[in-house]
């Protein structure tokens, strides 16, 4: 057997704001572009996938990210190991796109609290006076020169996703950047 | 409350004392007051020295544009500051100031001796001395510039200060919170625009906020009233947020501006302790009101910098903000009306006071409520010159003649021990020209405006021009109006009283019996510029502002030309007699006022200095002592010391055990990206300069990717997964460029290619295990796989299961030895490479780092891309004219090839170089020549990489030399510092020519 390591993200609270980490997260990467793509994607995920740019939909334990026209996210915790070859049986042999899982691709970190936008403020160029008060939008960007995913699922609750080489020295500067709200 | 703390105010809290230390005494001063104003209060103008003159100095103004009153901040500390303003500073306990520039002290100051002196040393005296002898230059002349050179002691420590940086976006950004920027700020906020104010001082309200004169009334109400009013009430709206304390530096492109706020500069060390110090605003504003007012200018007369010489209306800020007075026997020397009200406003306080008026008369009613006090006005009269040493005494005074050219009549003495100078007023523009903004000249009062507006930037107020109360009201409403789309506003109505100036005279230098090159015109305060010095420039020929400017260093202090360079233009304009807007002005460049490094930097510091990333076994590296090098963002093993070995000794070791057993390799950093799509074949046919048709599933292929021009941009080895499913590896430092570039293409060229491409370098972790142990170790990990050459050959992978984890086995090598490469998900590449490390126990596998893979694939003659390539190299310059296809229609970069400069044969090209003393190893740079004795000596090329290799025991090295597939078997030369090394060209592939240990 082999071990699983993770980040060593112990939990944190600050005014206002908790960081934590959610992994193991499920995640998988589609692409595509053609009606029957959609067809596909939308009945193996239950879900219609996102065409409106930078939002998500979700349905129980699945989030759909939109990324670009024709690449989504799709991320959840408790997700079935089937839906990956369900998907590339469906989706990728068929020609219709591609599916890839990226599950250590990203770490993804939950923000919870009214502070989050003021940290994020510190080192992401973005302008969040509209994305805050949206539910279920998403933005890539930079955070302290880091590729982020921000995906704003609740008000003031919202999952951020680094790759994973980037991660620690991230949540460390998050961290760091947390102590000056 | 000392002589010259003559009242209360509502802007020091004279409840609340400080002590503070200047030049090592200790003086007190209230909450609320700048070191500036405590200094003054307590009768201290003498602050320090002027650059090169060392002449002494003292405050001139109240603001960021003081050219004297630098300070040195904890002197004595490690963490000293120089240069930071005393008119800027705020008081705070335990504040301890010296003056700067002097030695041994600033009331006596060696450095003096430059002021006698100084007919011998004029503006550009440097230029044209330390010419001769020449063996001087290194030895003497720049020891000494560089010791005289400069302005404070910086610190010698790391700054434990914090810093920290914020990104805000607004509807409408307004520069300046006086009384035109809190208008502007009210209307915008009011009409539901995200809007931010930003003004450098503690409290809004700029000089408004101080004017108790009963003449300027709005609405009935003095000035002053009206706009505490205004300020009570925009604080109240939820849609302005407020900044003070916070200074804009810079203006650039698109409205995105930046500004330094000040946190706890004037906080007590006690309770600035674990505080922001400084936050650098980053912001994106869409549209910018720019009011950020008017500085006004000084006069230029002989002798004009002594200490007790300021602005007048600093003189009036110190008096009627911090209750302070700069003098008792007051003298205000002016060519304008708005002089009068200091003038006003000391009689009023019990203060003498005198004018002195360039003008030949004026009849506003400011003059009309002057001479009603009874204060003696000096009409059409002119300063001609000033004294006393630490601090002015007296002037003398004469009258002007009717064109104001010369002096007439008799020498007046007038004893005073301060002199208010108005010159008028200079707006400030600075953010306007800094944004793109040009100027108009106005001749009527002589100032550079903004020539016209954008649809995102306006300038209102002083900064526009306005200097009258009712005008600055009236236009500023109108204009902001109109800018942000506002249909009517209070102030459409508002009834404003003021006192409107009729007459208006201006000399840029004035008149003297006193030659020019005999008297002390200052114009550049802090870098001691004359105007004698202006007119020396110009008599030598220099004509543009840009050249006078830099043979005389007007401006270029750190107050940047705030207050001598419309001087400077005005002398020129009158000496070269053309007309001053004809000659524009000099650049204005950010920062406004100078940041802090740690403002800049912020919290990338320390650890956050530079992104760090990490692969997941970077904790096993960590442990078993590895060194670390940056590769990219990436923290890369390079190598692992074992009983204090040098990198040499380890690197040996590790090459040695990779060739004689086992090695293995964190690859984990190499770029991955997955390829899928009907069309994934034909996109790389495109992309390298290979064929991939007829690549099967389950082999791997290396490949060559040029750029548009031929040149290599990147390689690596791709593996066909399945039909329509590939990995293509990057380097580690062109992964992200790589993906892009690909997806670009793939998006603008290539629509029709039905290619999908995902980025997973973080998804999987990669064990590379080399060496003629390998196999063994293979099969210790993995039992049920076959790992024979006809089952598992060179070049090909394999899907397998470890610990019930599914991963990839590539044979593949960049060493030369027979090696695997295991990809499994990142989660698990910790226990992936335990297990391995276990593995190999019995065959002594070795971990090595970056260096040692450098030095054995250098053996082999494989390049690295950017290290043995630098964008000007193509395939057939390294000598793999056997990877360019011929046959296939086209592929990036396909035409380049066949351009006549590529196609040049004494091109650089990769050889091998063998030193001629087998154990000299090169230095990677080095540049090569044929002969040496020739001059200028030719190089005709540089070593790329270069290795003692213990495997042959020998140097090897690989280079690019001008047509070097033709110089094999010849004698170079590469020139060291202290030793002439010769070279013979050889094969670059020095180790198993014939690729008999991949299939061993």
């Amino acid at each position: 057997m082999l071990d699983i390591k993770l980040p060593e993200f112990e939990k944190k609270v600050y005014p206002d704001l908790e960081l934590s980490l959610l992994e193991p997260s499920y995640k998988i990467n589609l692409r595509g572009k053609n009606r029957d793509f959609f067809t596909k994607a939308g009945k193996l995920l239950s879900i219609m996938l996102p065409i409106e740019s930078n939002t998500s939909a979700n349905i129980k334990n699945i989030n759909a990210l939109w990324l670009s026209p024709d690449e989504w996210l799709i991320y959840g915790k408790d997700i079935d190991k089937n839906l990956e070859t369900n998907l590339n049986n469906e989706i990728s042999k068929l020609k219709y796109g591609s599916v890839t899982n990226v599950s250590d691709q990203w770490v993804i970190i939950n923000f919870k609290g009214k502070n989050i936008f003021e940290v994020l403020s510190k080192g992401s160029p973005f302008n969040f006076n509209n994305f805050k008060g949206k539910k279920n939008v998403v933005v890539q960007t930079l955070l302290n020169h880091v590729d982020v995913i921000l995906h704003h699922q609740e008000i003031n609750d919202l999952n951020l996703f680094v790759r994973k080489s980037f991660s620690e020295h991230l949540w460390l500067w998050i961290n760091d950047s947390s102590r000056f709200i | 409350m000392s002589n010259f703390r003559i009242n209360k105010t509502n802007f020091v809290d004279q409840t609340n004392r400080i002590s503070f230390k200047f030049d090592g005494k200790t003086f007190f001063g209230f909450k609320g007051d700048t070191l500036a104003s405590a200094l003054i209060a307590n009768g201290i103008h003498l602050v320090g020295r002027s650059f090169k003159y060392h002449r002494p100095r003292g405050i001139m103004t109240c603001g960021s544009e003081e050219p004297n009153a630098i300070c040195q901040i904890n002197d004595k500390s490690n963490l000293t500051e120089p240069n930071v303003r005393a008119t800027e500073i705020e008081l705070y306990e335990g504040l301890e100031a010296n003056s700067q520039n002097c030695w041994p002290n600033v009331k006596f100051d060696i450095g003096g001796i430059n002021n006698l002196i100084s007919p011998f040393i004029p503006a550009g005296f440097y230029y044209k001395t330390f010419m001769w002898p020449k063996s001087f230059w290194k030895s003497v002349y720049e020891p000494l510039i560089r010791k005289t050179a400069g302005l404070g002691k910086s610190p010698i420590k790391p700054d434990p200060e914090i810093y920290d940086h914020k990104y805000v976006h607004c509807d409408v950004l307004v520069i300046g919170g006086g009384i035109s920027g809190i208008i502007s700020a009210k209307l915008s906020a009011k009409n539901n625009l995200n809007t931010i104010l930003i003004d450098d001082k503690k409290e809004l309200g700029g000089s408004t906020i101080f004017q108790e004169n009963e003449i300027f009334k709005i609405n009935n109400k003095i000035s002053k009233d009206w706009l505490i009013n205004e300020i009570n009430e925009i604080k109240k709206l939820k849609n302005l947020q407020i900044k003070t304390r916070t200074s804009v530096a810079a203006y650039h492109d698109y409205n995105y501006l930046l500004a330094r706020e000040s946190l706890s500069d004037h906080l007590s060390k006690n309770e600035k302790d674990g505080f922001v110090r400084q936050r650098l605003w980053k912001i994106r504003a869409k549209k910018v009101i720019i009011a950020t007012g008017a500085i006004e200018r000084p006069l230029v007369f002989n002798n004009n910098d002594r200490p007790g010489i300021l602005l007048a209306s600093s003189i009036n800020k110190y008096l009627n903000y911090f209750g302070v007075t700069c003098g008792l026997k007051n003298v205000i020397f002016t060519n304008n009306d708005s002089a009068y009200e200091v003038a006003i406003s000391l009689n009023k306080k019990g203060i003498d006071v005198k004018i002195i008026d360039i003008r030949k008369r004026s009849e506003s009613e400011l003059i009309k409520e002057t001479e009603k006090l009874g204060i003696k006005i000096f009409w059409n009269s002119t300063i001609t010159s000033t004294f006393g040493y630490r601090k002015i005494n007296s002037i003398e005074i004469m009258s002007l003649s009717e064109d104001g050219s010369n002096v007439i009549g008799e020498k007046n003495k007038i004893s005073c021990d301060c002199l208010g100078m108005s010159g008028g007023w200079t707006p400030m523009v600075h953010m306007h020209t800094q944004s793109g903004g040009k100027l108009n000249f106005r001749e009527t009062d002589q100032v550079f405006l903004p020539k016209e507006f954008s649809d995102n930037r306006i300038s209102v107020g002083s900064s526009n021009g306005h200097f009258e109360l009712d005008e600055i009201i009236k236009l500023t409403n109108d204009t902001v109006k109109k800018f942000l789309n506002i249909q009517e506003t209070d102030l459409d109505d508002a009834d404003i009283s003021c006192s409107k100036e009729l007459e208006k005279r201006n000399i840029w230098l004035l008149p003297n019996y006193i030659s020019i090159g005999k008297n002390k015109s200052f114009i550049d305060f802090q870098n001691d510029s004359t105007a004698k010095d202006i007119k020396l420039a110009m008599r030598e020929g220099f004509k543009s502002i840009e050249h006078v400017k830099r043979y005389t260093t007007t401006g270029m202090a750190t107050d940047q030309g705030k207050l001598s360079n419309m001087h400077a233009l005005g002398i020129i304009a009158e000496t070269a007699a053309v007309k001053m807007g004809s000659l524009g002005t000099t650049t204005f460049r950010p920062p406004f006022t100078p940041l802090t490094f740690g403002t800049i930097v912020g919290r990338s510091v320390g650890k956050f200095f530079d992104i760090v990333r990490k692969t997941p076994m970077h904790e096993w590296h960590v442990k078993n002592n590895a060194e670390f090098e940056n590769v990219g963002q990436w923290k890369r093993a390079w190598y692992y010391p074992r009983n204090n070995e040098n990198m040499h000794q380890s690197v040996q070791r590790e090459s040695k055990a990779a060739r004689d057993s086992a090695g293995i390799l964190d690859a984990s950093t190499l770029g991955k990206i997955d390829i899928k799509g009907s069309d994934a074949t034909e996109f790389l046919n495109r992309v390298y300069t290979n064929a991939w048709s007829k690549l099967s599933i389950g082999k791997c292929r290396y490949g060559l990717m040029l750029n548009e021009d031929g040149m290599v941009y990147d390689d690596g080895v791709t593996t066909r997964i399945d039909e329509n499913h590939y990995l293509m590896t990057t380097t580690t430092g062109g992964a992200a460029n790589v993906l892009s570039k690909l997806e670009d293409y793939l998006q603008t060229e290539w629509p029709e290619l039905d290619v999908w491409l995902t980025s997973v370098t973080d998804h999987y972790a990669t064990a590379s295990i080399c060496g003629p142990n390998s196999k063994k170790i293979l099969k210790k990990l993995f039992s049920d796989i076959e790992f024979n050459d006809q089952n598992f050959p060179h070049m090909s992978f394999k899907n397998a299961k470890i610990g019930g984890i599914d991963c990839r086995i590539m044979r593949i090598s960049f060493t030369g030895e027979h090696s695997y490469e295991i990809n499994i998900e990142a989660k698990y590449g910790n226990s992936l490479w335990e297990k391995c490390i276990d593995a190999g126990k019995d065959f002594n596998i070795t971990p090595y780092g970056t260096e040692t893979m450098h030095l054995l694939r250098a053996e082999k003659g494989f390049i690295i891309v950017g290290q043995d390539t630098d964008g000007t190299m193509t395939p057939i310059d390294l000598q793999m004219d056997w990877i360019v296809s011929k046959k296939k229609y086209d592929f990036i970069g396909k035409r380049s090839l066949y351009r006549s400069d590529t196609m040049r044969e004494d091109r650089k090209q990769l050889v091998g170089l063998l030193t001629d003393k087998p154990n000299t190893v090169l230095e990677e740079g080095a540049q090569i020549v044929h002969e040496k004795n020739n001059k200028p000596i030719e190089m005709i090329g540089h070593v790329t990489s270069s290795y003692f290799s213990p495997n042959l025991n020998k140097s090897i090295a690989l280079a690019v030399v001008k047509n070097g597939r033709k110089l094999k078997g010849q004698k170079l030369l590469v020139p060291m510092r202290d030793q002439t090394i010769n070279v013979t060209v050889s094969d670059f592939i020095f180790y198993d020519k014939n690729n008999e240990r991949l299939n061993a």
